[in-house]
């Protein structure tokens, strides 16, 4: 059974008179310790997956399997708490918050779970020294270049051991040394640590760090790649338009 | 649920000094205006309730019940009451049973000087003392009966406008181009008497050209109204009604509550512009987080988590401003005295007031959080992680 399951996902909005319908009937699994990338041109869809895939938007119509449960049935207050125990999310723009430290930003999704103070200690830390920032823990987001912001939403992301992180372009405000040490780390996650990564990119060389890239257009798959580095089935496409991969 | 750590909502508070700044200054403003409706309402109240003793009878004129000032009855109804009435209260063979003129007079600092204002002047005889215990002496002596004297209260300064230099013990009073010379000070905490001018009867009697006085003043000892009340219709030629002291001073608080409905309606639209105030900055301030609170909910904190961070933040600031508010309203409001037709009241700036102005300030920080919260997280989560 694959991790994610997405069968005939749609997403619609009503914007003035017309209707957007920026995920049409997706067919999508994806398997445990997968790191997939989407792509595709603006408005097409792949934020839309990614967002739904997280639980911070909920489809129009379809199901959404992630580790055996519907979260597209979810209430909007059990969704919050799915959230808390199974995604770590990874903006483009850091998303850290700016009057808390490097180690409560990261100490912050912990306070959702039931562990002690030496506990959630323990584990920031470990975070924090996962992402090569454990001297910068005190130091708040506007004392940390961009680079080190988004290692520390990396070490945010994976405080809680989530089974998936997704990554809305983590690299999209970097520069090439902080966007390759940013994706260094995020394919330790998948590869070291078994990790299932979803990440949405732009930039066809970052999604050679995944091992597969879906290409989305106007709701819809249109394209897959899997990269030569990598080797095995980690996507299995149900769109009309995919086979297998 | 699980709450975001309150360090999160003090630190925002530092965010921007500026706005932190104008809802504190907001919240000083509209708590020092609550305290001072709400001391000026109370000050008022218990002034003029604190007037009457609850074993006290006024004897007045009939028909002049609201106003003891429009009151005249005989000199001789002090005699016949302390003849006829038993059982009222006395002390070494003397009735407590004060005969007294009432009247608002002019006053001038100087001889052939305008008047600098009205005083309210009771003629008294020593038998006042009795009947009213709130007085006691705090200086010089009782004026002799039949000498130009008197006795100034300890708001009487307050009643005419003057520093209490001038109103000290050996000064000089004119009244209708005759001089009082001031022999001594009393008090009567939180009650008219505090800012009167008290003068011998007879001193009053000529003065004000009358032979007739205001009111008998008794107290109660072994007796009932109903002895008191049975005396007045049995003597329907003397023309007299029987009011309760207490029911007398509460029916002139009852006259003032025009005057204390204006206070309120005025601090109420005034606190509703710094409500509005408070509200725009509030809104300003999670408007430029509605991003933030994107990722907050992204992290699996539930919108409620987030509306009492929100709360949390705003009554700190609230919290600031009313106690900063309360402590501004002790050193600066507190006593200070406030003249009325019946005399001066000091404001009271005590516990309750002080209570009622922090609430209002609470509530004022919760009411300007809500409606900005909720406003900040009407946006799908989705959405704010778009916001700029």
């Amino acid at each position: 059974m694959a991790m994610i399951e997405c069968r005939q996902l749609s997403k619609t909005y009503r914007k003035g008179a017309s209707i957007i319908k920026p995920l049409d009937s997706l067919d999508l699994d994806v398997e445990q310790g997968s790191f997939l990338a989407l792509m595709g041109p603006s408005g097409s869809g792949k934020t839309t997956l990614l967002n739904l895939i997280a639980g911070i938007d909920q489809p129009t119509s379809g199901s959404l399997t992630i580790a055996g449960q519907n979260i597209a049935a979810l209430s909007r207050s059990k969704l919050a708490s799915w959230r808390a125990k199974h995604v770590g999310y990874v903006f483009q723009l850091y998303n850290l918050v700016p009057v808390l430290t490097a180690y409560e930003n990261v100490e912050l999704p912990m306070l959702l779970h039931p562990l002690s103070r030496k506990q959630r200690h323990e584990r920031v830390g470990t975070a924090l020294s996962l992402v090569g920032l454990a001297d910068r823990h005190d130091h708040y987001p506007r004392q940390l270049s961009g680079g080190q912001e988004q290692r520390v939403a990396i070490a945010r992301a994976i405080v809680t051991d989530p089974q998936i992180i997704v990554a809305d372009e983590p690299t999209g405000d970097l520069d090439k040394p902080s966007a390759h040490a940013v994706m260094s780390l995020l394919v330790r996650l998948n590869q070291e640590l078994g990790k299932t990564l979803i990440m949405v990119t732009h930039d066809a060389a970052t999604a050679e760090h995944a091992g597969l890239t879906l290409h989305l257009d106007k709701g819809q798959l249109v394209e897959q790649s899997v990269t030569a580095a990598f080797s095995g089935e980690t996507a299995t496409t149900h769109a009309d338009e995919g086979g297998d991969a | 649920m699980r709450r975001l750590p309150f360090d999160y909502a003090a630190r925002n508070l530092g965010r921007s000094p500026l706005r932190l700044s104008i809802s504190v200054v907001g919240s000083v403003l509209v708590v020092v205006l609550a305290i001072s409706a709400y001391a000026f309402v109370r000050g008022m109240d218990r002034s003029l309730v604190g007037s009457g003793s609850p074993n006290n009878v006024i004897l007045l004129g009939a028909g002049s019940e609201e106003s003891i000032e429009r009151s005249e009855i005989s000199t001789s109804v002090a005699s016949q009451v302390q003849a006829t009435i038993p059982g009222l209260k006395s002390q070494a063979g003397q009735a407590y049973v004060s005969p007294e003129v009432h009247a608002a007079l002019a006053v001038s600092i100087e001889k052939d000087a305008e008047p600098i204002g009205q005083a309210v002047f009771r003629g008294v005889t020593p038998a006042a003392f009795s009947v009213h215990p709130q007085v006691r002496m705090i200086e010089g002596r009782t004026p002799q009966t039949g000498a130009d004297e008197l006795l100034v209260g300890q708001l009487a300064s307050a009643r005419l406008g003057l520093s209490g230099d001038r109103l000290a013990v050996g000064q000089q009073l004119w009244i209708d181009d005759r001089p009082f010379t001031i022999v001594g000070r009393f008090a009567a905490p939180n009650t008219v008497m505090n800012a009167e001018v008290w003068v011998p009867l007879t001193s009053i009697q000529t003065l004000t050209r009358r032979e007739g006085i205001s009111c008998v003043v008794l107290t109660l000892g072994d007796a009932e109204f109903a002895d008191v009340d049975l005396f007045v219709k049995s003597r329907v030629d003397l023309e007299l009604a029987a009011i309760m002291e207490t029911e007398y001073y509460d029916q002139l608080s009852a006259f003032y509550q025009p005057v204390k409905m204006m206070v309120w309606i005025t601090a109420l639209l005034i606190g509703a512009g710094g409500l509005l105030g408070g509200l725009n900055t509030m809104y300003a301030a999670f408007a430029s987080r509605i991003r933030e609170v994107g990722t907050l909910q992204s992290l699996g904190y539930s919108r409620r988590a987030i509306v009492i961070s929100f709360l949390q933040e705003s009554l700190l600031a609230a919290a600031t401003g009313a106690v900063l508010g309360s402590l501004i309203s002790l050193a600066l409001l507190d006593g200070i005295s406030i003249r009325f037709s019946m005399g001066a009241f000091g404001l009271l700036v005590d516990a309750p007031t002080i209570g009622f102005g922090i609430a209002i300030g609470l509530l004022l920080g919760v009411i300007g959080s809500i409606p900005p919260a909720l406003r900040c997280l009407r946006l799908p989560i989705a959405e704010a992680l778009k916001a700029n």
